[in-house]
């Protein structure tokens, strides 16, 4: 066919005509507009955004770089930055490695494997804002607090939680871990069932223990979903929003400013949208530009 | 090869598309500015049939509300019979009106926070209804002093306040009897709180007193702290800050004496305003900075006995200060034409303040708020002249279901307090600047005072300069 639509071009047309080209085109274009409008509309709209000066009322003024050069010496700027990426490292170091155990361990049982696959999914199907709620009651900062109270039988405590400049970033990374290790962990369950069973079967011959069957079959074989899942957990930490918003509200001292809290800032309680979108268009920046470095740097592991 | 001519083909029409898509949006964008220059140019033509928007339509949930809601439309509508009156639900939330703003959906008429108009009239969000005002005989009416929050430099009226509060101390009667002090006598200076406050801790366990201090809350009552001792945040002009100096200084140093000294503020220092109100209707915190209408929430939604709320005057040092302001205004939409702004303001007039000079309407309003469990003659500051407020609570006292009584140390508050607007330039954004120096003297035991201020004044200055 494609080979045909090189030759002539007339008879290419009525080729690719009979072959239901055109009723393909037709079928596709509700979609491809709807996605235009709502998908890459806004995209292009915040990128016009970023350059005004504009309160969505009056008639907008061009700006320049003026938005850019306004957020980039903004002095929560770099607090925001460094918290984001302190998120991201915790976030990886603790919330990564997490799921992919749990997977792991679950896979391994036969008989109970269900069960443990309910209980770590179980905190994905409450609602955020309701899981964060209960969680703030645990971290109560009082010694009667849910956590304080347990760590008290210990002699441990009592911590102030949120409360503290040093220990709300951890925090707010457990409850984020909490949340989305389940998620993860079905993705990985997937994976790990395409893993076929004769590579065990060999190892296992070979003597190997359960960890080293862990270590050298298992995550060699589901590698390419890791490398793939750690990409997607940098960008969803590099936007991590909905719990400092509501575990601290940025506090104390900024110490849980993320940059999308920022840029929530910026927009909605001054009310500067240029400076907001401007904002925004440099995080997508920064991200597409790591996504493709992440890119280039894993492709010797990749298995695609 | 054919692969990638292929996605050429794709590309090629992608990015038509895309063109297309973002000229329609400029397009869209340079919609508004015409529409904004028709309505200036209109000539004010009373008789001329004229359709508005009203928010604050009361919800479902209140059936009377909503009954009294169009029966009030009805008689507007048979007065002034070229007028149409459509209504809506929406209504302001700190957290959503500048997306509604943004998206034009905005009513033409609604009520607004005191905390808008100072950021809306610079970015040209409110329309100028100065002379619309004079036309329909509402300037006469308003309270001067309340009136400022709405004017610009020049005087130029942007809205119509409604309805005026002071912040004054919010305390737990309960919490005082416990911890053996008189409810009837809420402290008046700082000092005393600080006495009182570790009193409660001491005897009660809980917080004595307790902070705001995130969402931009610490900025906002550190700026009333700093008032109540006599300093100020901004300039006259809005173009530097003001609050590198001892007032601002010894609120946050009283702060950290409370916190690391007396040990009297509890545990949890992040605190926004519906956190706060939680946790004080609980019965966990004796005092903390509210206005009146805290009363609401507290009693409504979280369940405390109204025999325990306590309204206070804002805690003073020095001399009386003032108090800052705070309330609601009618704004009126910045798309509307002249004919609409003289529509909406009849409407306003009607709405709000004919209930003012006329007793059948006032005790009217009463009845249907207490049939719908609202409350009845919580103190507040009228957005009217004195004499006229007083007669309509007069015409009120029969259906007042609220314990005024235990409002006194506030009702006195109410005369013998300057009102004080909040910062005139940027304000939201300074409280933001300032809700880290708070929450820093409440969380760090070594925090640095003055270190802490000169670093958030001249980050400020660096903003107010903008």
């Amino acid at each position: 066919m494609f080979q045909q639509r090189t030759q002539k071009s007339g008879r290419s047309v009525t080729t690719w005509y009979r072959s239901g080209g055109l009723s393909a085109v037709l079928f596709a274009v509700p979609l491809v507009l709807i996605f235009l409008y709502f998908s890459w509309g806004p995209i292009v709209r915040g990128l016009v955004l970023s350059f005004q000066k504009n309160n969505l009322v009056q008639a907008p003024e061009w700006v320049g770089m003026a938005n850019f050069s306004y957020v980039l010496t903004d002095p929560q700027l770099p607090q925001a930055a460094l918290n984001t990426l302190y998120f991201a490292f915790l976030a990886l170091v603790f919330g990564f490695p997490v799921p992919l155990f749990l997977a792991v361990f679950i896979s391994e049982l036969r008989r109970t494997g269900w069960l443990y696959n309910v209980l770590s999914y179980l905190p994905a199907v409450v609602p955020p804002v309701a899981a964060i709620l209960l969680w703030k009651f645990f971290y109560d900062p009082s010694t009667t607090g849910v956590f304080n109270s347990i760590l008290g039988w210990f002699g441990i405590g009592p911590f102030a939680w949120l409360n503290s400049q040093s220990l709300a970033m951890p925090a707010i990374v457990l409850e984020a871990t909490w949340a989305g290790a389940g998620a993860t962990s079905i993705i990985y369950l997937a994976a790990l069932t395409g893993v076929r069973t004769e590579l065990y079967e060999a190892a296992e011959l070979d003597g190997s223990g359960i960890w080293s069957r862990v270590w050298h079959v298992t995550l060699p074989q589901i590698r390419g979903i890791i490398l793939i899942m750690m990409l997607l957990q940098l960008i969803g930490t590099f936007q991590v929003f909905t719990e400092p918003f509501l575990f601290t509200g940025g506090g104390p001292n900024n110490a849980t400013l993320s940059i999308l809290l920022l840029i929530y800032r910026y927009a909605f309680i001054n009310g500067d949208f240029g400076a907001a979108t401007a904002l925004s268009v440099l995080l997508a920046g920064v991200l597409c530009v790591l996504s493709v470095v992440y890119h280039f740097v894993t492709r010797r592991w990749s298995t695609t | 090869m054919t692969r990638v001519s292929r996605w050429g083909r794709y590309g090629t029409a992608l990015g038509v598309a895309g063109l297309l898509l973002a000229a329609a949006g400029c397009a869209k964008a340079t919609d508004p500015s015409s529409g904004g220059a028709a309505a200036a140019g209109g000539e004010i033509d009373e008789k001329a049939p004229v359709t508005i928007t009203i928010g604050d339509r009361p919800t479902p949930d209140k059936p009377n509300d909503i009954k009294a809601f169009e029966q009030k439309i009805k008689d507007f509508t048979a007065k002034y019979p070229n007028i149409t009156v459509k209504s809506t639900e929406t209504k302001w939330e700190a957290q959503t009106f500048q997306a509604q703003v943004a998206g034009g959906t905005l009513p033409t008429v609604m009520n607004i926070s005191f905390t808008e108009p100072a950021n809306m009239i610079p970015n040209k969000q409110l329309p100028d209804i100065t002379d619309e005002l004079k036309l329909v005989d509402l300037t006469k009416d308003l309270n001067p002093n309340v009136l400022k929050i709405v004017q610009d430099a020049n005087g130029r009226i942007y809205g119509v306040p409604i309805d005026v509060f002071s912040v004054g101390l919010a305390y737990n009667r309960a919490l005082f009897t416990q911890a053996g002090l008189d409810p009837d006598k809420p402290p008046t200076s700082w000092d005393e709180v600080r006495q009182y406050a570790k009193q409660i801790a001491e005897k009660t366990g809980k917080a004595g007193y307790a902070q705001l201090t995130t969402n931009n809350t610490g900025g906002w009552m550190l700026t009333t702290m700093t008032y109540s001792m006599g300093g100020t945040v901004e300039s006259q002009d809005g173009k530097k800050s003001t609050f590198n100096d001892a007032p601002t200084k010894k609120a946050l140093q009283l702060l950290k004496d409370m916190r690391w000294t007396d040990n009297s503020m509890g545990s949890n220092f992040l605190y926004n305003q519906e956190e706060i109100r939680q946790d004080f209707a609980a019965g966990k915190i004796g005092m903390v900075l509210q206005a009146p209408d805290a009363y609401d929430m507290s009693v409504k939604n979280f369940g405390m006995k109204p025999a325990d709320f306590g309204a206070g005057a804002l805690p003073q040092d020095g001399g009386p200060h003032g108090t800052l302001t705070g309330g609601s205004l009618k704004m009126i939409s910045p798309k509307a034409t002249k004919n609409e702004i003289v529509a909406a303001l009849k409407w306003i007039k009607f709405d709000q303040f004919d209930k003012y000079t006329t007793e059948a309407l006032a005790v009217q309003d009463a009845k249907t708020t207490i049939a719908d469990k609202g409350f009845v003659g919580r103190p507040g500051i009228t957005p009217l002249s004195q004499e006229t407020y007083d007669q309509y609570n007069k015409w009120r006292e029969p259906y007042v279901n609220v314990p005024v009584k235990q409002f006194q140390g506030y009702i006195d508050s109410t005369t013998s307090l300057k009102l004080l607007p909040e910062p005139s330039n940027k304000g939201q954004e300074v409280y933001s600047l300032l809700d880290p120096v708070v929450q820093q003297v409440l969380t760090k035991k070594d925090a640095d005072i003055d270190k802490l201020v000169s670093d958030a004044a001249s980050k400020i200055d660096a903003r107010l300069a903008r």
